[in-house]
């Protein structure tokens, strides 16, 4: 098993991502698109590292995990708080 | 064909499986649900490229940040309609699709002149080196690693007040 594989991976995973924030209306829809995304994103991160074995992709993807929790539960609140009758 | 590539194989099936079914159903907890197995599909992708502390944090997330959320969703759509509304931004939807396939384009162009590896096993030599990765994220990736944590604290009080809020509101 290659790099090669991951990054196919991850580039499909980004362009399924990129195609829900576009067509979904809804703030879920479109939240689960970035995370999907970002996700992508964090793979590539981590495949590359390994590709120039430096550990630095992998930083560099913990980094992204961290920032993308912070994002999931940002807009997890705020589509729990209009959902929610006051 | 070995166990990895079978196991790396199912793992990435999942993960598609996980995501198009995440992007295609309009139930919430539906998509919450494929999105929290995409999300353990992943981790099992990041052991298969010897990355058990990146597994670990992608798990970490799926159990602490999506399924909650998911929980949450079930309690609370049982007992009120949704109210959200379609939001209407179309330029920053577009503004991120460009930027997003722009970085693609760059991948994959960076891919085409050899500058990224493609054809490297991803299998670990000399095993995995987690005092190194302190050491990196301590060291010379401390500003990121600190200001990602940041960010996840300031994303915790915003979570919190935005409850606290709800509450005093009723």
């Amino acid at each position: 098993m290659t790099t090669a594989a991951y990054l196919a991976l991850g580039a499909v995973l980004f362009a399924v991502g990129a195609v829900g924030a576009v067509i979904r209306t809804s703030a879920t829809g479109r939240l689960v698109g970035v995370e999907l995304m970002v996700a992508a994103a964090t793979l590539t991160f981590a495949a590359s590292g390994v590709g120039f074995r430096e550990l630095d992709g992998q930083m560099a993807a913990l980094v992204a995990i961290v920032v993308a929790a912070a994002q999931a539960i940002v807009g997890y609140a705020l589509v729990s708080r209009v959902r929610r009758p006051e | 064909m070995s166990v990895d590539q079978i196991v790396v194989g199912i793992a990435g099936a999942v993960c598609i499986a996980g995501a198009v079914t995440a992007v295609a159903h309009r139930d919430p907890r539906t998509a919450g649900v494929a999105l929290a197995g995409v999300l353990l599909g992943l981790a099992v992708l990041y052991a298969g490229l010897a990355a058990p502390a990146v597994a670990a944090a992608v798990i970490v997330v799926a159990l602490f940040s999506t399924l909650p959320f998911v929980v949450h969703l079930t309690v609370a759509t049982s007992r009120a309609t949704s109210r959200v509304h379609a939001s209407d931004r179309p330029r920053v939807t577009g503004v991120a699709l460009v930027l997003g396939a722009t970085l693609l384009a760059l991948l994959a162009v960076a891919i085409a002149l050899g500058e990224v590896p493609v054809n490297v096993s991803v299998r670990s030599a000399d095993g995995y080196d987690l005092a190194a990765l302190g050491d990196l994220l301590a060291g010379r990736a401390a500003v990121a690693a600190g200001g990602s944590l940041v960010v996840l604290l300031a994303a915790l009080i915003t979570a919190r007040a935005a409850r606290h809020d709800r509450r005093s509101l009723r």
